[in-house]
C-alpha cells in the first residue's frame, strides 16, 4: 500500500516534493476517530477506557463491528450519501396543498421528500443488501407524507417509512424510479434530460460531464450557431465527445417528461409510459448504455449495476466520505482493496466501511501537504456529539438547527444545503467558530443549571464532582476532580497529571464568577470552554 | 453610527497587547497617512455575479454605422440603440436607463472586457471556470485566493452574502453572511430564541472562553504538520476573527439589513471600510437565463446599474482606510458565468454562448477603455494580452487570463493558481 510504504520512510514523498509525515494516534484517539467516522458519536469513557488497556485489532474490531449495528451507522450513511443524491433542499416542489397536506408544516413535507432516495439508502444499508439495489430495488421508499405528495402505495406501517410503489405504473429501478429524484434533477426544454443523465452518471459512475474540459474550436462554434444545434450536437467530434454517451443515458427518463401545460402536481409528478419515445423528438438517439442498446428503464438499471464503474465509485464516494478530501492516484492500492472486501461481503456498505476503518491506512493516518490527519465534524456529527454527552438538543422551533437548512447553519458550520452549496468544507471559518461558540454557551448553560439546581442531584449530567456551593477556596480538590472529569467526559481524553488546564478551568471559573457572581455562569463557561475544544470540533 | 468600546479581545489575553496593536483599529488607521491609492496588498474587491449567464450583448453592442440598425450575426434587444460614453460602447434604451445615467457618470473608471472564454456552455461549469479558470474543486475562486493570500489579517477574509463561492483549499477566508443567521451568532441574541434557551453571555466572558478555547487549540495543533496543521492554524485564525467581529459588529452597522442587493453592498463597503473584509460576493439579483423571453434584461440591468450609481457615489465621498476615498481601495468586478446566443431564438430568447463580458470599476485600473473584441458574430477575436487589444497573432482571451491579472492586481502571485497562464497585462500591468 502506497500510504503504509510511505510511512516506513517518513521524508520521502508522495508526490513531487510533498513531505509525508505519519501521527501516532492514541488508543483513544483511534477508537474516537472510528466512532466519529460509523456512528457520528464518540465511544463511552467504558469503552475508552477498555481499549486503552487492551488495543488489539481484535479488541478494535470488535467495536467497529458492534458499532456498525447502531442505528446511527445508518444516519451516517444517509448523511454521506446525500452528499451525492443532494436531495436534502428543504424543497417541497409543489404546494403541499395540492396533496391535501396543508395541515401539515411545509418544513415537515420538505424534509419527509428529500428524504425518500435517502430512506431508501437507509433500508438497503440496514438489511444488508447489495448496493447494487439502490437502482435494482422494485420499490422506493414512503411515508405518509411521501404517499399523499407522491401518489405512492406503502407497503408497510404509514407512519414509519417502508418499501413503496408509486401508483402510475412507472417502472421500478430503485431511485431511478424515485419522484423526489427527478424533481430534485428536473428536464427543462432543450435540455431534453441530460441534466438528469449527467447526475446519474455523476452520482453512480463518478463521472461528471461538466468536469471535462471542453474546447470549443472556432469551428464548433459557428457550427453552432449557423446549423441545428442537435445535429451539431450529434456530428460535431467536440460535441459528440460527451453528447455521444450522453443523450442515450438521457433518453431512458422521457417518462418523467414534464415538458407539459399543465403544472399542477398531479400532472408534473406521475411517469408517462406514453412518453417513453419522446427521444425521437429531441436527440433522436435512441437510449443506450455506452453503445449497448437498452429496453427502457430497468434494463438501464441492470447495465448500471453491472458496470465495474458501479462498485468504483460507490467505494471511492464512501472513501471520501471519510477521509474528507479528495482521492489521488496514490490512493488507487487502498481503493483496490476496499473493494475486494466490499465485493466478498456481498457489496453491503457494512463490509465497505468495514473494510475501510480497519485498513491499516485509516488507522494510521499522515500529514503532508495535501492530507490532514485532523478531521473535522460534520454538522450532524456536532449535533449528535453534544447531544450524545450533554443531553441538549438545540433546536429553533423543535428543528434541529445544525441538521435543518431552515436557519442556514449547516452551511455556517461547513456543511452544505444540497442546493447551493454542494461540497463541504473541512477547513474551520468565522462563521463555524461562532456555531460552536453559541452552541457550546446554551448547552453549558442547561447542563449547568440543571445540574446545580438539583434537578438531576441523583444522576448529574457533568457536573458530578461539585456542588453550588463548593468554591475553589472551600474546596479545591472537588474543582480539581470536576474539571479533570469534564475533559475526561467531553474529549474522551484524560488530562496529564500536570495539566495546565486544570488551573486555567480554575481560573476560569473565578474570572467568570467575579463578573457575573453566579456559580451556575461559572460553570456554564467552563463546560462551555470544554464543548469548544478542538477535541470534538476534530477527531 | 455608533462606535462601542471593544472589550478585551482574546488576542489581548493570550498573546499581549502588542499582538493587538498590530491588528490596528479605527483610531490607528486614521493616524495612517492617506495615500492617492492603496498598495496592492491593501486593495479590496466586491465581487458582483449575475447568476443565470447574462447577456453579454449589453456591454458588446452590436450595431450598424447608424448606431441603431442590427449587424448580420448579432440580434440586439428590441428598442436598444448604440450608447457611447467616452470610448466605452453599450445598449442605451428605455428599459435601461440607469445603465446610461451610469457610463455617463463613471465612463472613467470603467473598463469593459469582453470576449471572454469561459470554456463552457453549462452553468455550473462556466462559474467554476469564470471564478477560478479551472474545474478543479481544489482551486478557490478570485475573491477567496485574494483574500487568503492578503498580507493583512482581515476578521472576514472572503464575504459571501450571496452567490456563488468556490473555497477549494482556502476555505478558512470564506466567511457566509447570507440569512441573517450569522448576525445573531455573532451578537449571541440567536441562543435567546433557542427552543431551550440561555442567557446571552457578557462579551467579557466570552472572552475568557475564547482565550481557554485558543489555548487548548495551540496545544492541539502543536505536533501536526503539513494539512493537519494548517486546519488548526485555520481553527486559530478563525477564533481571533471571530474575537474580532464580536466586539465590532455594531460599529459595522450590520444589523437590521435586509437581503437586498443595495443593503448587501452598502454592507460589504462598511465592512471593507472597517478593514473587516478585503473581498466580498454578492449575487446580481434577476433572471439572467433567458432562454424563453430575454426581453427581462433591459429592467433587470436598470436596476443593478442603479445599484452601481449608489455603490459609486458612496465610494467616492467616503473616506477610505488609508486614501482620500474608498474608490480608491475597492474595485468591482462584475461578471456572470457565460454569455448567450448572439441570435434570439424563436420565442425571443437567447441560448447559452461561451463568450462573456465582464465590467471592472476601479480608481486603479485606467478605466474608459474596452479590452478584448468579438466579432460581429459574436465569436472572440485574438488579441494581445498585454494590451488587450485585437492582434492577429494574439491570444483568445480565456476567464483564467482575467483572473490572473485580477490576482496580481491585488498583489497574489497568480501562478501560485494559475500555473503558467499568462494575465491580461492589459487590464492592470504597464500596458494598460
Amino acid at each position: 500500500m502506497t500510504l503504509l510504504l510511505l510511512l516506513s520512510c517518513a521524508t520521502e514523498t508522495g508526490s513531487p516534493g510533498e513531505q509525508v509525515v505519519p501521527v501516532d494516534l492514541s488508543p483513544r484517539e483511534m477508537l474516537i476517530r472510528a466512532s466519529v467516522d460509523i456512528r457520528g458519536i464518540h465511544p463511552s469513557e467504558a469503552d475508552l477506557a477498555a481499549f486503552e488497556a487492551d488495543p488489539s485489532d481484535a479488541a478494535y474490531e470488535a467495536y467497529v463491528d458492534a458499532w456498525l449495528q447502531d442505528d446511527r451507522f445508518l444516519d451516517r450513511m444517509e448523511e454521506v450519501w446525500n452528499g451525492v443524491f443532494r436531495t436534502r433542499t428543504g424543497e417541497t416542489y409543489f404546494d403541499p396543498a395540492e396533496a391535501g397536506l396543508s395541515d401539515l408544516d411545509s418544513r415537515d413535507v420538505a424534509e419527509a421528500i428529500g428524504d425518500e432516495p435517502l430512506q431508501l439508502v437507509r433500508w438497503i444499508v440496514d438489511n444488508d443488501l447489495p448496493w447494487t439495489e439502490i437502482v435494482l430495488a422494485e420499490h422506493t421508499m414512503g411515508n405518509s407524507t411521501t404517499a399523499a405528495m407522491w401518489n405512492q402505495t406503502l407497503t408497510g406501517d404509514p407512519s414509519g417509512w417502508s418499501p413503496a410503489t408509486y401508483d402510475d405504473g412507472r417502472p421500478m429501478a430503485g431511485v431511478l424510479s424515485s419522484t423526489t429524484f427527478w424533481q430534485r434533477y428536473p428536464s427543462a426544454g432543450s435540455n431534453a434530460n441530460r441534466h438528469r443523465a449527467n447526475n446519474v452518471s455523476r452520482i453512480f459512475l463518478c463521472d461528471d460531464y461538466l468536469s471535462r474540459p471542453v474546447e470549443f474550436s472556432r469551428s464548433d462554434v459557428e457550427a453552432a450557431t449557423a446549423e441545428e444545434m442537435e445535429d451539431v450536437i450529434r456530428d460535431n467530434p467536440t460535441c459528440a465527445g460527451c453528447h455521444s454517451s450522453l443523450d442515450p443515458l438521457a433518453a431512458h427518463f422521457f417518462g418523467f417528461w414534464w415538458d407539459k401545460e399543465d403544472e399542477t402536481l398531479s400532472a408534473r409528478s406521475r411517469y408517462y409510459a406514453s412518453d417513453e419515445d419522446e427521444w425521437q423528438s429531441w436527440s433522436g438517439r435512441a437510449p443506450n448504455y455506452y453503445g449497448v442498446p437498452t429496453n427502457g428503464l430497468r434494463d438501464l438499471a441492470t447495465h448500471l449495476a453491472d458496470d465495474p464503474r458501479f462498485v468504483d465509485c460507490a467505494v471511492q464516494t464512501t472513501l471520501e466520505a471519510l477521509q474528507q478530501r479528495e482521492l489521488t492516484d496514490d490512493d488507487w492500492t487502498d481503493l483496490a482493496s476496499f473493494e475486494r472486501d466490499f465485493a466478498s461481503g456481498g457489496l453491503t456498505m457494512r463490509a465497505l466501511v468495514r473494510s475501510i476503518v480497519t485498513s491499516d491506512s485509516y488507522r494510521n493516518p499522515v500529514d503532508s501537504d495535501t492530507i490532514s490527519s485532523v478531521k473535522m465534524v460534520s454538522p450532524d456529527q456536532l449535533r449528535s456529539i453534544i447531544l450524545d454527552k450533554t443531553g441538549y438538543d438545540w433546536t429553533f422551533e423543535e428543528r434541529a438547527a445544525l441538521v435543518s437548512n431552515d436557519m442556514g447553519m449547516p452551511v455556517l458550520l461547513g456543511g452544505t444545503d444540497s442546493r447551493y452549496v454542494t461540497d463541504r468544507n473541512y477547513q474551520p471559518t468565522v462563521s463555524a467558530m461562532f456555531v460552536a461558540e453559541r452552541l457550546a454557551q446554551v448547552a453549558g448553560y442547561r447542563v449547568a443549571a440543571s445540574d446545580l439546581a438539583g434537578e438531576t442531584m441523583s444522576n448529574p449530567v457533568l457536573l458530578q464532582k461539585v456542588t453550588v456551593q463548593d468554591t475553589p477556596a472551600s474546596n479545591p480538590q472537588a474543582f480539581e476532580d470536576q474539571v479533570r472529569f469534564l475533559y475526561l467526559t467531553l474529549t474522551g481524553i484524560p488530562l496529564e497529571k500536570d495539566a495546565p488546564e486544570v488551573q486555567e478551568g480554575v481560573d476560569l471559573w473565578k474570572q467568570i464568577f467575579s463578573v457575573t457572581s453566579s456559580p451556575t455562569s461559572a460553570w456554564a463557561g467552563v463546560i462551555a470552554a470544554v464543548l469548544r475544544d478542538p477535541r470534538l470540533l476534530f477527531y | 453610527m455608533p462606535i462601542l468600546q471593544r472589550p478585551l479581545s482574546r488576542r489581548q489575553l493570550v498573546k499581549g497587547a502588542a499582538a493587538a496593536a498590530a491588528w490596528g483599529s479605527l483610531g490607528s488607521m486614521a493616524a495612517i497617512s492617506r495615500q492617492a491609492h492603496a498598495a496592492a496588498g491593501d486593495r479590496k474587491f466586491l465581487f458582483y455575479f449575475a447568476s443565470g449567464a447574462w447577456d453579454a450583448t449589453p456591454l458588446d453592442p452590436k450595431f450598424g454605422s447608424d448606431g441603431q440598425s442590427a449587424v448580420g450575426g448579432t440580434d440586439m434587444d428590441p428598442g436598444t440603440t448604440l450608447g457611447r460614453a467616452g470610448n466605452l460602447t453599450y445598449s442605451a434604451g428605455n428599459d435601461r436607463l440607469n445603465m446610461d445615467l451610469f457610463f455617463q457618470d463613471w465612463y472613467p473608471y470603467a473598463t469593459i472586457v469582453r470576449g471572454v472564454d469561459v470554456h463552457s456552455v453549462a452553468h455550473d461549469t462556466g462559474m467554476q471556470w469564470t471564478l477560478t479558470g479551472s474545474t478543479s474543486m481544489s482551486a478557490p475562486d478570485w475573491p477567496t485566493a485574494l483574500a487568503a493570500r492578503s498580507p493583512i489579517a482581515y476578521p472576514m477574509p472572503h464575504l459571501v452574502f450571496s452567490g456563488p463561492n468556490y473555497p477549494g483549499t482556502l476555505g478558512g477566508a470564506v466567511v457566509r453572511g447570507g440569512g441573517g443567521t450569522l448576525l445573531r451568532l455573532m451578537d449571541g441574541s440567536i441562543n435567546a430564541t433557542a427552543d431551550e434557551n440561555a442567557p446571552a453571555h457578557v462579551w467579557a466572558v466570552d472572552n475568557m472562553i475564547d482565550a481557554q478555547v485558543y489555548r487548548r487549540g495551540d496545544r492541539y495543533g502543536s505536533n501536526r504538520t503539513g494539512a493537519g496543521r494548517s486546519r488548526i492554524d485555520a481553527f486559530l485564525a478563525s477564533l481571533e476573527r471571530s474575537q474580532e467581529l464580536e466586539g465590532r459588529l455594531f460599529e459595522a452597522g450590520l444589523s437590521g439589513s435586509t437581503n437586498e442587493i443595495l443593503d448587501q453592498s452598502m454592507m460589504a463597503l462598511e465592512v471593507m471600510r472597517l478593514g473587516l473584509a478585503r473581498c466580498a460576493m454578492i449575487d446580481v439579483p434577476g433572471i439572467w437565463d433567458t432562454h424563453d423571453d430575454n426581453s427581462v434584461v433591459g429592467p433587470q440591468l436598470d436596476d443593478f446599474y442603479g445599484v452601481l450609481i449608489e455603490v459609486m457615489d458612496y465610494l467616492s465621498r467616503t473616506p477610505g482606510v488609508a486614501s482620500p476615498t474608498l474608490l480608491d481601495e475597492v474595485t468591482i468586478v462584475v461578471m456572470s458565468e457565460m454569455g448567450r446566443t448572439p441570435l434570439l431564438n424563436s420565442s425571443g430568447g437567447r441560448d447559452h454562448w461561451t463568450y462573456a463580458s465582464q465590467l471592472i470599476l476601479s480608481s486603479q485600473i485606467t478605466g474608459n477603455r474596452i479590452l478584448g473584441a468579438t466579432d460581429d458574430e459574436f465569436l472572440a477575436r485574438t488579441i494581445d494580452l498585454r494590451t488587450g487589444q485585437p492582434s492577429a497573432s494574439g491570444t483568445y482571451l480565456g476567464t483564467e487570463h482575467v483572473g490572473a491579472a485580477l490576482l496580481q492586481f491585488g498583489g497574489v502571485d497568480s501562478e501560485e493558481f494559475l500555473n503558467g497562464v499568462e494575465p491580461l497585462a492589459g487590464l492592470v500591468g504597464e500596458g494598460a
